[in-house]
Order: C-alpha cells, then structure tokens, then sequence
C-alpha cells in the first residue's frame, strides 16, 4: 500500500503538470459558464397555456386562436382531446380546460405532473386574478388533473448535468487514462518501473485513483456551482466514483489491446460512440429500444437524473454504484491480469 | 548467477527469431559481456532477462528466480540500466530517484550520492526534461544503482557518451565489480568490452557464435605480433614480426642480437579484429 500510495503521489505531481488535468479543469470551467450564461433555467421563457374553453362569455375574449402577451400565450383548441395531445408534445406548456358546471364557470388545469405545489398554487392565482376575476359568476371550482402522474421534471438547466457528469467521468476518463499510459509507454519510464519490486496492480490502480480524484474535483465544482448544496453529496460521491472507476477500469482493459495511442484510437472512439447512445434516450424519453437499456451508461445517465430530482430515488441510486463498483472489480482483476503480459512489451 | 538454455526470441510469433537458440551462464561476481553489432539481438536477450519481454521459449534462471514463474521480489536483487534513457520529464532529478528509491523493499543508496556520483548534484533540483541527452543517461544509469543491485543490467552505458563520462562509468562499473556485483553488460563498443568483462559473448543475427574471455581470445585468434622500432643508419625504423611465422622469428632473433632496438613491444590483435575474424562481419 506504501508503493501504490508512492506511486500515486508521483502521478498527482506528473497529471498537475500535465495537459489533460487542466483540460478536465477548462471543460468544467466551459460547461459552467455555458450553464450559467447561456442557459436559461428553463429554456423557454414564455409561458405557454393551451386552452379548451367552452364557455362563450370567455371564449369570446380573445379574437383569434392564438392570444399573446409579455411572458404568456394562450392557444385555444377545440377539442379536450387535442389539447391534451398538444400538451404531451410541449411538455413545458400548461392546459386549461374550461366549462360550465350548474352555470357557473368551472377551470380544470391539465398539467403535466411534474409541477411543485407552489407552482399549480401560483398557476392557479394567475388564472383566476388574469383572465376570470372580472366575471362575476366566476366561484372557486378550479380542479386539476394530471397528465402522468408521479413524474418529476428537472429544469432545462439542471438537465444537462447527467450528460455532463456522465462525460467527464466515464467517457473522458476512458480517453485520458489510456492517453496516460501511452505517454509512459512512450517516454520508456513503465520500463524503468517495471524492473522494481512494484506490483503491476499498483501501476493500474494510482492511474484510476488520479482519474477518480481528477473527476470528483471538476465534477463536485459544477455541480455545487450549478445546484447548491440540495442533492446528497454522499450519493453523489458514490456515484462519481462508481462510474469513475468503471470508466478507467474499461479504458485500461482496451489500453491493453494495443500499444500506441494511434492504434488504440479506434477501439476508444467506438466505445464511446456506442455508450453515448444511451444519451439520446435520455433526452428523447420516446427512444429506449431494450438493447440500449444494456449499455452500461444507460443506468450512468438515470442514476445522475435521478439524484436531481427532488425525490430521487434512492434505491436505484445506491443499487447502480455498488453495481458499478462491482462491474469494475471484475473488469480490474481481468485488465491486471493482461497487463502482466503486456504491460511493457 | 544467470542460466539461459535454448532461449529463442519472436517478435513476430513466428520462426524469425531476434534471439536464436542462445545459451550461457553467468557466475556470481562475473562481468559478462554481450557483443555485437547492431540488431544483433543484445537488447532483447536483456529485456527477456529482465522480465520486459515475456519468455517464449527456453529455460532462464535468474537471481535464483525461474522466469516462467515470475516474481516481482527479484527485483529488490536486481538493476537495470537503459538503452534509451527513460525519466520521468516533468520529475526533477531529485524527485526521479526519490520516486524509485522508495519502490524498494531493501536497503537503498541516498539518491543526493548517486546524483553526486552521475555530475549531477548541481542539479538535482532541475526538471529533467530538460537535461542533455548526456545527462539523462547519467541519471537513468546511477537510477540502477538505488538498490545496491547483486546483478546489474547494463545495455550500452557509455554509448553516445562523450569520452570522458564514458570513462567515468567505465570506472563505477569497475568499482562495482570488486565489491562482488555481477555484471550483465551490452556494448558494441570493443574497448569497454576489452576493459571490463570476465568473459565475452559474440552475439549476431541473435546467435552466439563464440564465449571466452577476452584474453583467450587474444591467445586463440589474434596473431601476437612484436613490434620493433629500431636505428638503421641513424633513422629510426619501425618493424613488425609476427611470432607465428618461423622467417619473422628468426630476424626478430638476429635483430635483438644484432640491431640498435630502441623499443620493442608486443601488440595483440584487438577484439574488434577478433570479431571480424569469428564472424566475418564488423560491429557497426
Ligand atoms: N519491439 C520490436 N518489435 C519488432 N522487432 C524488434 C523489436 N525490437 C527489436 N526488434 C528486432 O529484433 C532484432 C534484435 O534487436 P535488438 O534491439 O535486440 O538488437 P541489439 O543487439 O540490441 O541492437 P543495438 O545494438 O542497435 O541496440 C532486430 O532485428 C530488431 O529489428
Ligand atoms: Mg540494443
């Protein structure tokens, strides 16, 4: 343990002045910009409110289908069917389903399941103060129905946080430790220390702690930077680290396949081709084939969403880090053994 | 100290073999040297040795340890020194020795000592990326010599070396050797052969073709020639005669009776003649 710990404090001292720690550093810096000045919370600044109203006094308010005005527009459909068609197309737009009930108007809100109470609480001031105060018929009858319920949304911002975590920890990891390797087969020194009584499995080993350590800095300043102190940072940690090491376990493995960064090339660029499928899943919940379900970065992408959400679920959470860690346990004794081999020739 | 029987060397995994069919021993407190020209195959029968390249075919023993069953303890017991100098850049000299020092298990040298020992104290506390090539063979050389090594790999230490470090490492090479250190040396360069080694290998085309040491060699396949200068009319006139040939023997004769020698020596064949005479072929 003496040497691995020897060995790591060598490799924090090279990586520091080396290339690819501060460009983990910059694309965390960029994405944190981007994040926070081009992003909006949400992207979609107008709230847009899709209604179905069959109460003439009202309808007749607005001329037109389409009725807009700073921050807000109303689109009027004819049918509860169509509205709610819309809604699920527009998942940041609100319904409202309008009607007489013992001849008094009646507001149903049709939302899509994510609002906070405050939200549907504010929904519901607006609507009342805004468009139906001034009829004097108008009582309290509002109702609200649920499109999906039980779902949660995150906000735009917040959204982009699982691709980003997944990126920087699984998928860089996988180029930039085999890029680590490479630059020690090259200048000749894993030769130099493969003639000490070292064992190779510490050579391996503090390569995966820089990555994790390298991966737990940039990622804990983005997310902190982004969300505060709301999310369980235990969870998160695990998370980080589960997948870190899987990662660099997984870039280690193809490492070993090849020797030199331009023949390994291909080999990574694939992998990380294939694992970003799980993205488009992820950000189009209509796209999950089965077999897309069994990339290992699908779970990665979830377990992040996951964590954001404001009850997360926290099985599924601690159930993927301890997968992951286990995943690379295997993965690691398979890679040490192939880097006896082939560590140096 | 070393025992290889019928080592044979692939690259490809196929029968053109780097290293062919070669065998030799080592005792312990030997300096042995391997010979030959480049791509003869010295480096590999070392990286073979030193557990760099895996063990193909044939039987290696070194340091007591069987290197079909490899076991990282043996290098507590062994050094090696590098072709290609390989240290960590972005590490100073310092921090490069410091690295290694502490990967032993045994009992290690101070690297500030070994810095003094390479010319490099002065410093130790620069990068060594950016050192000379000079420097940084100096340094991957006294790295070897971290763990007071009982077997000592040494591939090319003093080429590409200007003259007078390349004498200083002759020298620590020497000083090793009459502490007891076994030495495995690779060198295409004759003189150090000549200088340091017990007994020598002829390596080519990954085949030993011959081993002595170098002073049966000399006796074996250099002509021992005696060479004269002596006064012939008041000018000084150099002669050789060889000690074979029965005619040049007798003159030799008659002139120590008769002639005016002002000096008289016997010049032997030197290895790199020896070499081109055993394989037909130069070093270079
Ligand atoms: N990594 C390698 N892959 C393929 N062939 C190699 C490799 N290293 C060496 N060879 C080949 O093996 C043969 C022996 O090379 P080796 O390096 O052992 O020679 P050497 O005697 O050390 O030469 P030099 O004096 O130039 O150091 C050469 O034909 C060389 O081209
Ligand atoms: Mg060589």
């Amino acid at each position: 343990m003496k040497k691995l710990w020897t060995t790591f404090i060598k490799d924090v001292k090279l990586s520091y002045s080396g290339l690819y720690f501060y460009i983990e550093i910059g694309m965390a810096a960029i994405f944190l910009a981007v994040m926070l000045f081009v992003v909006p919370e949400n992207f979609d600044k107008t709230q847009t409110y899709y209604a179905f109203i069959e109460v003439d006094e009202i309808r007749d308010e607005f001329d037109g289908r389409v009725f807009e005005n700073d921050g807000t527009r109303v689109e009027l459909f004819d049918d509860r069917e169509g509205l709610e068609q819309a809604l699920s197309k527009k998942r940041s737009a609100v319904g409202l389903h309008v009607y007489m009930e013992d001849s008094k108007p009646v507001v149903e809100f049709v939302l899509q399941g994510y609002e906070g109470p405050e939200m549907k609480q504010m929904l519901k001031q607006t609507v009342e103060g805004g468009l139906l105060a001034e009829l004097p018929t108008y009582e309290d009858l509002t109702t609200v129905t649920v499109l999906e319920p039980g779902t949660e949304r995150l906000s735009d911002r917040v959204s982009m946080l699982p691709p980003y975590l997944v990126i920087n920890v699984a998928f860089m990891g996988l180029f930039v430790i085999a890029a680590y390797v490479f630059l020690d087969k090259e200048e000749g020194v894993i030769k130099a220390f493969a003639v000490t009584p070292v064992k190779v499995w510490h050579y391996l080993a503090s390569k995966i702690m820089i990555m994790a350590v390298m991966g737990l800095v940039t990622s804990t300043l983005v997310v902190v930077s982004l969300v505060g102190f709301k999310i369980n940072y235990l969870l998160f940690f695990g998370l980080i680290l589960s997948f870190n090491v899987f990662g660099s376990t997984l870039g280690l493995l193809i490492t070993s396949f090849f020797d030199s960064m331009t023949k390994a090339m291909g080999a990574l660029f694939l992998s990380i081709f294939i694992l970003v499928f799980a993205g488009f899943s992820y950000f189009m919940p209509s796209f999950s084939p089965v077999w897309i379900k069994f990339l290992p970065s699908y779970p990665m992408f979830f377990s992040f969403r996951e964590l954001f959400l404001e009850n997360g679920d926290t099985g599924f959470i601690i159930q993927n880090i301890l997968l992951f860690l286990g995943l690379s346990a295997v993965l690691f004794a398979y890679t040490n053994l192939r880097f006896k081999k082939t560590l140096t020739v | 100290m070393i025992s290889v029987k019928n080592l044979y060397h692939s690259y490809t995994h196929d029968d053109v073999y780097a290293v062919n069919n070669v065998s030799f021993e080592i005792a312990k407190g030997e300096v042995f040297g391997f010979l030959g020209p480049s791509g003869a195959g010295k480096s590999t029968t070392q990286g073979v040795l030193t557990g760099l390249l895996p063990l193909q075919k044939g039987e290696v023993t070194v340091a007591g340890y069987d290197m079909r069953r490899r076991n990282r303890q043996m290098f507590n017991k062994i050094g090696v020194s590098f072709e290609q100098s390989n240290v960590y850049n972005k590490l100073t000299a310092l921090e490069n020795l410091e690295f290694y020092k502490k990967l032993f298990d045994v009992k290690t040298e101070d690297p500030m000592k070994l810095l003094e020992i390479a010319g490099l104290s002065e410093v130790a506390k620069h990068k060594a990326g950016t050192f000379s090539k000079g420097m940084k063979h100096r340094l991957t050389f006294v790295r070897s010599m971290l763990n007071n090594p009982e077997l000592w790999f040494l591939d090319e230490p003093t080429t590409g070396l200007d003259p007078a470090i390349g004498r200083q490492i002759i020298d620590i090479v020497k000083q090793k050797k009459s502490e007891g250190t076994t030495v495995f040396l690779t060198t295409h360069n004759m003189n150090v052969a000549d200088e340091l080694c017990d007994r020598i290998a002829f390596i080519i085309d990954g085949e030993i073709k011959l081993i002595d040491s170098p002073r049966n060699l000399k006796l074996q396949f250099g002509e021992k020639l005696v060479v004269v200068d002596h006064i012939v009319n008041g000018i000084t006139k150099r002669e050789q005669f060889s000690l074979i040939d029965p005619a040049d023997m007798a003159r030799l004769n008659t002139l120590i009776s008769t002639g005016q020698i002002e000096m008289m020596h016997t010049k032997e064949a030197t290895l790199e003649e020896i070499f081109i005479k055993v394989t037909g072929r130069g070093l270079e």
